[in-house]
């Protein structure tokens, strides 16, 4: 549609540049805070400006954290945070594919339960389980541990549902050129499905890694040591201080630090992850 | 190259038959096309050879090996598919080379077949093109192409060219005839379209229902039917089928000897004439209904007293009749296929 009408287009604009700016100004505000002294802050009028002390702050929450919050250094908690969000991504994916492929090309008894069975669990996310779940994490003493934090997080539908949808787009005549030409079902898995299905993973990594990596009720239940905290719940710890003002330029330097790791998968994967969602190799 | 043998080859879904019962015997390097309309059971029987359906009933022999309980891939068959199957990731090379790979051939020898059928099939610049990229016709050469490098006892076609237009698929028809003459491979070539049938075959299989109704040559299968469903099926535009009394009635009644069982008779609309040919004939009369030219001969469809539909002759040229117009029509006592229509068989059956 081609419209020549110089109002409109300065509303239009106006309208995105607003929008923009509400979803920017916070991010802009916490990278000026974590580039000021410690009392900047407090002084009443908000600087937004870049200050001096940018090296210093980001070095001291990489290196040391602050002691007095109970919280260990930054690189700490984003190593876990990696962990935990790439370890919750790979193997909610492995299962969800490996399940999917059994559902839509394999017939056994009860398949269709085994189908309904994996899908209602979509109705039960972690937070609505989540007392059950800690009971039993618990009594496997799985606390404060990798596998306490990711493992009840991986077992859910979502992924499932999706490589299903996927999987019946599959001609059947596909696996049965594939029968035909000597594949076993393990390797017209690997040799076929699993290359039609690379965009689809991309997306779905993208996705997972996020969700992995924002998660926070579960962490700061299952988490009592502090070397397995992850970083969304402990730039909590950092601002929840008990007898000071909260060190809010540090507070910002890990809430920065915590933001990137998410935004460089974004971007990285973005070619394969639009190329997922809008259409599949066929 | 190999013999194939159906042995009393049943297949039910559930409680509903799809195939009844097929015996079959191609010799080594035959071509049998396997015709019949939609829902007949020629893709089922099909599959099952391959190994794709279970069997519920009889054996198959392939190179006088029973394959009832094989795998597809321990049959030493290739299929080609009506939607070519072609893996949409990989390049035709590797589409070609997937099935040597799983066999364990050693990489020369992959080369080599890779090599040969992509000379065969005219493929060779499009060996590195990802499926699609390639136009229809170049899809069913790969697909074809897959087929060959594996050099199998067996080749199976499933309606491989009822995804082309019409001007390709003569085209791919004639090519496929042209390899499997050169190949010599023993093929099965299903298929819903007659013409395709009928040029294809060294022998038909005309099925219906679950049932095999007749086999035979293309010529034999055409010349004398051997059931009414065959008669009807097999030819454009359709034999006329009228009832015997119709015919017997009146002045014919001296020139046509059909035994007591026969009360239908068929008519092929190139064997009807409306000017009147040597020897003995057979005169039917009746009014112009519709002239339809197509080109270099016309459909002329004539309602003949005492029968329903109107029969269909063909006509050199473009007779100078309009509807409405009474004629008289000729026919050859000997041209006449004389049919019963409680059993649906021949009568003079041999």
């Amino acid at each position: 549609m081609v419209e020549n009408r110089p109002w409109l287009s300065l509303l239009t604009h106006l309208v995105l540049i607003v929008g923009v700016v509400v979803v920017v100004f916070p991010v802009y505000l916490a990278f000026i805070a974590s580039t000021h002294g410690s009392g900047d802050f407090m002084r009443g009028l908000v600087p937004l400006l870049p200050g001096p002390h940018m090296l210093e702050n980001y070095g001291r929450m990489l290196t040391q954290g602050i002691s007095t919050a109970g919280a260990p250094p930054v690189s700490i908690m984003l190593m876990n945070s990696t962990i935990i969000a790439i370890v919750i991504a790979v193997g909610k994916i492995a299962i969800s594919l490996l399940s999917a492929y059994a559902i839509v090309f394999f017939k056994f008894p009860f398949r269709l339960l085994a189908f309904w069975t994996i899908f209602i669990t979509l109705m039960l996310p972690v937070e609505v389980r989540i007392i059950p779940t800690f009971a039993v994490v618990a009594n496997l003493g799985l606390l404060n541990s990798y596998v306490g934090l990711t493992l009840p997080l991986i077992a859910s539908a979502t992924a499932t549902f999706l490589f299903r949808q996927f999987f019946l787009t599959v001609p059947d005549e596909l696996m049965e050129a594939a029968r035909v030409d000597g594949a076993g079902p393990m390797k017209f898995f690997r040799d076929i499905l699993l290359p039609l299905s690379r965009t689809n993973i991309a997306a779905l990594f993208v996705i997972l890694f996020i969700y992995g990596w924002v998660q926070y009720l579960w962490p700061l239940l299952v988490t009592t040591d502090s070397r397995y905290y992850t970083v969304v719940m402990g730039i909590k710890r950092l601002a929840a201080t008990a007898d000071s003002e909260p060190l809010w330029n540090l507070v910002m330097a890990s809430v920065i630090l915590a933001m990137l790791p998410p935004v460089l998968v974004v971007i990285f994967m973005q070619r394969l992850f639009v190329k997922g969602l809008v259409d599949t190799e066929k | 190259m190999a013999t194939i043998d159906l042995i009393d080859l049943k297949k039910n879904y559930g409680n509903v038959p799809a195939v009844k019962g097929v015996n079959l015997k191609v010799a080594d390097g035959e071509l049998i096309v396997l015709v019949g309309p939609s829902g007949c059971g020629k893709s089922t029987l099909l599959r099952m050879v391959a190994g794709l359906e279970t069997v519920t009933s009889g054996r198959i022999e392939i190179g006088g090996k029973d394959v009832v309980r094989a795998e597809p891939a321990e049959r030493d068959i290739a299929m080609v598919f009506q939607n070519y199957a072609l893996y949409p990731h990989m390049s035709v090379r590797g589409n070609l080379e997937y099935g040597l790979k799983n066999r364990g051939t050693p990489r020369g020898e992959i080369d080599r077949r890779v090599q040969d059928a992509a000379d065969i099939l005219e493929i060779g610049p499009l060996l590195d093109r990802k499926p699609r990229q390639l136009s229809g016709g170049q899809r069913q050469r790969v697909a074809m192409g897959r087929a060959i490098v594996r050099e199998p006892a067996a080749f199976l076609f499933d309606e491989p060219l009822s995804n082309l237009d019409a001007k390709l698929r003569v085209q791919m028809r004639v090519e496929i005839r042209r390899l499997q003459r050169r190949l010599k491979t023993t093929s099965l070539y299903v298929t819903h379209d007659q013409l395709e049938a009928m040029t294809l075959a060294d022998r038909l299989v005309v099925m219906n229902g679950g049932l095999v109704e007749q086999i035979g040559t293309p010529t034999e299968v055409y010349d004398r039917p051997a059931t009414l469903f065959v008669a009807g099926f097999i030819g454009s535009p359709p034999m006329n089928l009228i009832p015997a009394a119709s015919l017997s009635a009146g002045e014919n009644a001296g020139t046509l000897r059909l035994g007591a069982e026969t009360d239908i008779v068929g008519l092929r609309p190139d064997q009807l004439y409306i000017a009147r040919p040597e020897g003995d004939v057979l005169t039917l009369a009746g009014t112009v209904e519709l002239l339809e030219p197509v080109g270099g001969e016309s459909h002329l469809h004539v309602q003949i007293k005492g029968t329903e539909q109107p029969i269909i002759l063909t006509v050199q040229g473009r007779p100078k009749l309009a509807e409405g117009d009474t004629i008289t029509v000729y026919a050859r006592p000997e041209d006449i296929h004389p049919f019963n229509q409680q059993t649906g068989r021949r009568t003079d059956a041999n």
